[in-house]
């Protein structure tokens, strides 16, 4: 069996590697631009187009391509999967083999349910997340030219501000009910007296700006796993809850006391989400000084 | 401008719940969320270089989405009835019944709240041999060429492309409209093409189980001071803070 693998994203490069290294494949064949060494080959491009890449991996003829589940990853999936005409079956979180059928479990509604998805092989798949981690291999590596499709990219800007959701302990959500750009400085101020992040709902996070793009949580942003979530003035959007579903605990902070996000919470705060900032912020401080 | 919309039809995502072990889908059906921003792009490029606006929808047929979607705007619709079809089912199905109207631009949602594959457009795509650009947040067409900006998170990516092809739009890129009284009415006389179409899958749904995550939902109200100094001592318990 033949196993292409493609992300964009080192930490989903990661992940798949380690989900085709557990399949016990003959042949484990990468693309990507940074020269990973957890698959025999690698193909190492240097800048991306979905064009050039779905061109890339279908000339390869694998049995099972696996990506990631960043933006581009599933765009660039569901498209070899449209030129091979096989199954595509995304959002993978364990994936195992039996004979030349496999089986996916995702996540389906918003993360509310479990789904197990089987197919014959030729398959597409991405995957979402897994614990498993990847062993390093004797890489052979080769630079390889994408061919040009027919989208031009004209200009890439980086939505970056550093802040590292994926790995952090705490991190404090935001939602339109916190007011104003303004006020996410009481978040900012509450979640570095915490050493933890902030991040936001897709409306605050790609709509109005008030936290920068890449800290975009939810179904279609990033999907954290902290100890701590604090929501304030989240109402609990399905897409929403999706991103934080594995959190440890769940603190919402909201001023209505029967808003949805309290059937995914473990503590709802009834209070304004500035409030609630500067008290506990003070209080946090003062802890620490005692300690 | 032959402009051609997907839009999917789902159980409301914010009413699907779950009693014990069962997930309770017998809930009113919508239109999914960024399909209606398909809807409306559509539309607005319909009002700003004219021509016409086909829905397109596979598997359910609930009636009251469909008029919804054609008294926003769209001047027809072709609803293709069909059970359990896969990402590769329903690409067929579409692209199967659009190829006759040679669309210059076809327009879906980036990802709908159901089973929320995003597989859709680009798998349409391939399959009529367009070119593809996936999320989509703002869009300006002049004559035959289109420039897109693709929000992708950790970056924003400028391209360029030539008409036909196809787009995937999130929430970002318009405010879906809300039909008049008056739309809605209307909408009554537009046509609406009943199609079947059966295809064996490539990927079977074999069991679907809720996600289990029993959260404590403890309300603390009164004094902020108060209830602050007991969320404290409720997170030191759990070993949080």
């Amino acid at each position: 069996m033949k196993v292409v693998l493609f992300s964009e994203s080192p930490p989903h490069y990661r992940m798949i590697s380690a989900i085709a290294q557990s399949l016990n494949a003959d042949e484990i064949i990468g693309v990507s631009a940074q020269p990973f060494k957890f698959t025999h080959r690698l193909l190492q491009y240097d800048k991306p187009n979905d064009d050039g890449l779905v061109d890339l991996i279908t000339s390869l003829n694998p049995d099972l391509v696996i990506t990631g589940s960043v933006r581009r990853d599933r765009a660039v999936a569901s498209r070899v999967a449209g030129r091979m005409k096989t199954a595509y079956i995304p959002d993978g979180v364990m994936v195992k083999l039996n004979g030349s059928n496999i089986i996916v479990n995702r996540g389906a509604y918003s993360g509310i349910a479990l789904a197990q998805v089987e197919s014959n092989l030729p398959a597409v798949i991405t995957i979402a997340g897994t614990s498993l981690q990847p062993k390093e291999m004797d890489t052979k590596i080769e630079k390889v030219q994408l061919n040009q499709g027919r989208i031009k990219t004209i200009s890439v800007k980086p939505t970056s501000s550093g802040a590292n959701l994926a790995s952090a302990e705490i991190v404090v959500g935001v939602g339109r009910g916190i007011g104003s750009k303004e006020n996410v400085k009481y978040a900012e101020e509450l979640a570095s007296s915490l050493g933890g992040v902030v991040g936001g709902s897709r409306p605050v996070a790609a709509d109005l700006n008030w936290v920068s793009e890449d800290r975009q949580i939810g179904l279609s942003g990033l999907r954290i796993r902290p100890k701590l979530y604090i929501a304030l003035g989240i109402s609990g959007q399905p897409q929403h809850i999706a991103g934080i579903r594995d959190s440890k605990i769940i603190v919402a902070v909201n001023k209505d006391k029967d808003a949805p996000i309290l059937d995914n919470a473990d503590y709802l705060v009834v209070a304004d989400a500035v409030e609630f900032c500067k008290v506990f912020k003070e209080k946090i401080e003062q802890l620490k000084k005692k300690s | 401008m032959n402009i051609v919309v997907g839009f999917k039809i789902v159980p409301d995502d914010t009413m699907v719940k779950v009693s014990g072990d069962k997930l309770l889908l017998d809930v009113p059906l919508k239109i999914s969320t960024y399909d209606k921003n398909a809807i409306e792009e559509g539309i607005r490029l319909k009002e700003q270089f004219g021509g016409k606006v086909t829905g397109i929808t596979v598997g359910n047929n609930d009636r009251k989405s469909i008029r919804e979607a054609l008294a926003m705007g769209i001047d027809e619709a072709i609803v293709i009835n069909s059970k359990n079809l896969d990402v590769y089912g329903t690409s067929l199905a579409i692209s199967e019944n659009i190829k006759s109207i040679n669309p210059d631009i076809i327009i879906f949602g980036e990802q709908t709240v159901d089973s929320g594959t995003s597989g859709v457009p680009g798998y349409v795509a391939e399959l009529l041999s367009l070119p593809y650009i996936s999320n989509v947040k703002s869009l300006k067409i002049e004559g035959k060429k289109i420039t897109a900006d693709r929000g992708m998170v950790s970056y924003l990516e400028t391209v360029e492309g030539e008409l036909p092809l196809i787009i995937s739009v999130g929430g970002e890129i318009n405010t879906p409209r809300i039909p008049s009284v008056k739309q809605i009415m209307e909408s009554s006389k537009k046509p609406v093409k009943e199609v079947n179409f059966e295809i064996e899958p490539k990927s079977k749904v074999s069991e679907v189980k809720p996600l289990q995550v029993n959260r404590k939902k403890v309300v603390i109200e009164g004094n902020i001071n108060e209830a602050v100094d007991k969320l404290i001592e409720k997170l030191k318990e759990d070993g949080v803070l």
